[in-house]
This record gives C-alpha cells, structure tokens and sequence, in this order.
C-alpha cells in the first residue's frame, strides 16, 4: 500500500488514519470571516462514499475477530443507507451476505445504491403514530432478525456499538488533530448515531479540552436521511451529552437551500447534512467571532437528487425538452 | 372508582414478560401479537403466539368500522383460541395496537385477556426472551361471542353528549396536535380538515403514561399524573381520543383498568372523524 502515489492491493487498504486522513477544504466564500474560518472534512473521500465507512470497518473487523461471521452467519442492520452502502460492499468483498432494514422514507437512490452495494433490502413503512424515543421500527425489526434467526445474522447495531464510537476516536479525531496542526477551537457535527460527534470529540478533549463541540440538528418532521432530531436521539445509546457543548436546531429546510449553496459557491458537492452543519456553524461564527472550525461533512449530493428537488422544485424545471 | 392508589385497579389485566416466559405453552394460555406491521411478527414473534395485522384483521374493510362480531370469531376461533383462554396480547408501537385488540377483545365479551407490559419492545431487549420464526399449529375452535359491550365504544353523538354532560375528555394526541398546530404528525395521510381538540378536553399524551421502556407507570404516580396534576375526575364518565383510536385504547386501558374509572370508552372514530364534521365545536391553543 503507498499513499502517495495511491496505489493499493484491495480497496480496505485506502481506509482513512492518521496517515492516510480525508482531505480538509476551506469554506471561502460562504464564510467570509477572517478570523473565524472554517474547514471541511470531506467524508465522501472514503472508499464507500461516506463518514461510515469508518465506524463499518471498525465494527466488521471486530465481528471477524471474534468469530461472530462467517459461513452461513452474514449481517444484519438498521441503516438509513451509508452505513449499510458501507457494510454491505464491505460485508459482499469479504465474502459475508447482508441484510439491510431501511425506513420507507429513505429517497429511492439510497434504497437501489444499498442493493447495487450488494445488501438484501427490506422496506419497513414509517411510523403510522410516531412515538419519539422509543426506539424506530428498523431498529427492532433488525434485532428481531439478529435474535429470531441467530444462525444467520449477527448485528452490528450501530446504535449501540462502542466500535463506533472507537473508529472515530482512532482516526477522525487524530487526522483533525494533526491537519489543523491543533488549532482547531470548534468542530461542527451532526447527530444520528453519534458515534462521530462521541468519538471524534472525546480524542480533541483529550488533546485540548476547551475544544468547542456543536452539534447540529433538525427540525422535527425532517427527512434528512441519517439524522435524528433532539425527540430522536433516546435510541443511540452512544449520545452523551457530556461530549457536547451546544445542540443547535436548526430548520431541516436550510438543509438542503445549504447544501446547493456548497454545491454552487464553493464546488463542494455536500450532502443534505453538511448544509444543515453548515448553517449551524455559521450561526456559531456569528455568536463566537474567532475560531479555527472544522465541519465533519458526512456524504455527497449524489445520493440526494430527489430529496433536494422535493425541497428546492426549480431543480426540477427545464429538465425536459 | 373501584380499587385504591396502592395498586391497579385490576392488576390481573397485566402480565410481565417474565411471567409469560414462564408460562410459555402452557394449556388454556394463548399468545397474540398484534401489530400494525406484521413484518415485525413474520421477523421473530413469541414462540406459540398468533399474529394478528391491525389494519386488515381488526378494522372492517369496508366501511370505517371495528370488526363485526362474526368476523371476530373466526379471526379468534382461527387461532385457535377458546372462550375459556387467558389470551395474552402485545405488539408493536408500544402495545398501542395491542391495546386496541384488548378493547376489541373486552367489547366482544372476551373473560380473561391481559396486556404484556413493554410490548414487543421488551421481549425482544431481555436477553433470556426467545423469539421464532415458526408458526403455530394451531387447531381452529369454534369461538362464539356471548356478550357484547358496545357501552365501551364512544360513538359521534356520545362525544357531543359528552361535551353538553361535561365529562372526561382525554386527549391523548402530541402537544401540536392538540393545539392545532398541526393537524396530524407530519407524513400522516389520514387526517382532517381542522386542527384543534374538542372543547373541554384535557390535553395528557398517551406517552405519560409509561416510562422509558415502555411499562407502565406505578398505579400511585398514575393518580399523581391523571387525577392530581390533570384533574381527570374520578367520578365523571370519561371519553379518551387520538387521531384514529389506537393511542386512546392505550389510555383507556390506564383509565380503566389501572386507574379504575368506572365508565371509560374509547372514541375510535377520533380526530379523523370530529376533525372533519361540518359544524362540530373546535377549541384550539
């Protein structure tokens, strides 16, 4: 494996360290302060497309450790589609099957990218009366499989794993650490496991411990694929608030008008999610005038074109003759 | 009001998880998951229980309406269940279906059914709960209905009724709907024309009623909560409400048989149907 010339014998060795981190771009021209920039970490570099990448190999490497896979036992989990994309191309390259239990609510580009990945789908409707913090529908209908069919499943349970939490402790965090020579004062996060916002923080504290922890959020009644609203996050048993210095919620709806602004201005090709950390630290900026920020931009555009016409509908004109 | 704030009005109305492991396959104990997405029983269910789908079993697929008394004995005489069982019910959703099986059960003058407190939910975190992917074998009975108690049903003209005789008026909806917010939870296609409550109506979320893992409440924080702190009267008649009467058989449950209201019925017609009467009073705020 050589990282500088990028040449690797299979694709696990592109996964990101301390040696090998995702690239940090500057925010130019949506943030304009001069003593407050802002830095992206652009997660969609990784070899699977997204920041879950990593927690899905520090948990299917832990699993093969510990005999929990192979032969006739593959994987099954709850995703909302990175961290099954993740796993599955993974789980599929290493020779394991893989189920992956997804709400119904998950734009259709995710749902046919966890197939071509290699996942077994299955669709659980939505919530007919949702019932905030009592753990979702995919959540238990993977467990249900994982206990009802042991000899074919085991689950990783992103929620709840501490591998999660760990494979952003060992690599996100260092990788800022050591591009922002420590000069990072704040880092901007989303939350839907938490295991980025719990891990990556942890290893900064542990460097610098006035280091300024925000977590963004959205509104209730949002479809951001991957995140959870404050109501929503009784079900990862990885969210500690200790970890967090702010919880801002912001309107799911700038979302996606960010997003499209990143993907316009800067040439970033930013998720849903990144636009929502977006405002948010641009919302810090505003209240804490100088800093040194990184933002933790999840995934790329690429999976979202249906949810931002849904939410930006002049993306949907002129596109026929 | 039968019974006193020491303990359920009628304890015998709930089951533990751990008494139903220990009572797994015994005769006359018969099991029904309800849920009101039978993938989650298809999945893994108890073993030896009977899976009931909510919205295709348990609604008229006609018109808007509970089963009829014949469809329900052949869905119950299907599963193989006698007059004289202990039927068992849980489910997904927090019980909320399940809960509405057992308002179903008790109108159709079922003797013993009880409610598995946490649901689904808690059966499938206890690691010492077995689930499978079996299905029953199950020798079909001939199950007749012998009484009916329709008196535990609210019907239209009852909740105007009810407004007139100033009775309980439970609604057991989110904040925002109560308010007229919102008219239901985003993504809902049922709904209705107006937001709001009915008049008179005391705002106390279902989910007030249970804690984290979703088991109930203790029967002395149970009255600190309904009667003290919401002021339901003990001694009036009680009408409880959601959107489409499966949160409100959860409260009618905790009314009734926790708390011990004498006369407590369920509206499960519900905002889908007061929401959208021409002319019907509306509070919001």
């Amino acid at each position: 494996m050589n990282h500088g010339t990028r040449v690797y014998e299979n694709v696990f060795e592109m996964m990101p360290s301390e040696e090998n981190p995702t690239p940090m771009v500057r925010l130019n021209r949506v943030n304009k302060s001069s003593e407050f920039p802002l830095y992206a970490k652009l997660e969609w570099m990784n070899p699977f497309g997204s920041v879950k990448d990593r927690a899905a190999w520090a948990m299917l490497k832990d699993m093969e450790e510990r005999g929990e896979i192979g032969g006739e036992r593959g994987l099954v989990e709850p995703t909302s589609g990175n961290t099954g994309i993740s796993l599955a191309a993974m789980a599929r390259a290493r020779g394991y099957h893989m189920r992956a239990v997804v709400p119904n609510k998950v734009p259709l580009e995710k749902k046919i990218l966890l197939q071509i990945a290699g996942a077994d789908l299955e669709v659980i409707s939505d919530e007919l009366c949702p019932a905030p913090g009592l753990g979702d529908g995919s959540i238990n209908l993977a467990k249900t499989h994982a206990k009802a069919s042991s000899h074919k499943y085991a689950m990783p349970n992103q929620y709840e794993n501490e591998k999660n939490v760990e494979a952003h402790f060992r690599t996100t965090g260092p990788e800022i650490w050591k591009q922002t020579e420590g000069k990072i004062t704040h880092l901007f996060v989303s939350l839907g496991t938490c295991g980025t916002a719990s891990g990556t923080s942890k290893f900064l504290r542990s460097k610098k411990p006035d280091v300024k922890v925000v977590a963004v959020q959205p509104t209730e009644g949002h479809d951001v694929p991957g995140l959870r609203n404050v109501t929503q996050l009784g079900v990862s048993k990885l969210f500690d608030s200790s970890l967090i210095d702010d919880i801002l919620e912001v309107d799911f709806r700038l979302a996606y008008t960010r997003a499209l602004e990143l993907c316009q201005t800067e040439g970033l090709m930013a998720g849903p999610s990144s636009g929502l950390i977006l405002e948010g630290a641009l919302d810090i900026v505003m209240r804490d005038k100088k800093g040194f920020g990184v933002l933790i931009f999840p995934d790329s555009v690429f999976k979202y074109t249906s949810n931002m016409v849904k939410h930006i509908p002049r993306l949907g004109e002129r596109t026929s003759a | 009001m039968k019974g006193d704030m020491a303990r359920y009005a009628n304890p015998e109305t709930l089951v533990e998880t751990d008494w139903v492991k220990e009572n797994l396959g015994k005769p006359g104990i018969k099991l029904v998951e309800i849920d009101v997405d039978t993938k989650a029983y298809d999945a893994g269910h108890i073993p030896g229980a009977a899976g009931f789908n909510w919205q295709t079993q348990l609604q008229d697929q006609v018109r808007r309406d509970i089963i009829s008394k014949e469809a329900f004995e052949k869905l119950v005489g299907g599963a193989g269940i006698s007059a004289g069982d202990t039927v068992i019910l849980y489910g997904d959703n927090n019980n909320w279906f399940a809960a509405y099986g057992f308002w179903l059960f008790e109108i159709y003058g079922h003797k013993d059914v009880r409610l598995m407190n946490g649901g689904r939910v808690k059966w499938l975190n206890e690691k010492d709960k077995p689930l499978t992917t079996e299905v029953p074998n199950v020798t079909p009975t001939q199950y007749k209905v012998t009484q009916t108690h329709l008196e535990l049903r609210a019907m239209l003209p009852q909740v105007f009724e009810a407004q007139k005789s100033n009775w309980n008026l439970v609604d057991v909806r989110s904040p925002d709907e109560f308010t007229g917010k919102v008219i239901a939870p985003p993504g809902m296609s049922e709904t209705a024309q107006r937001g709001g409550h009915i008049p008179g109506a005391k705002s106390i979320p279902w989910s007030t009623a249970v804690g984290p893992d979703g088991t109930f409440k203790s029967p002395q924080e149970l009255h600190r909560i309904y009667v003290e702190q919401k002021g339901v009267d003990l001694n009036k008649d009680t009408i409880a409400y959601c959107r489409i009467g499966e949160r409100s058989s959860h409260t009618w449950f905790v009314l009734k048989h926790l708390i011990g209201l004498k006369n407590v019925k369920n509206y499960d017609g519900s905002w889908t149907e007061y929401g959208n009467v021409v002319a019907a009073p509306i509070e919001k705020g």
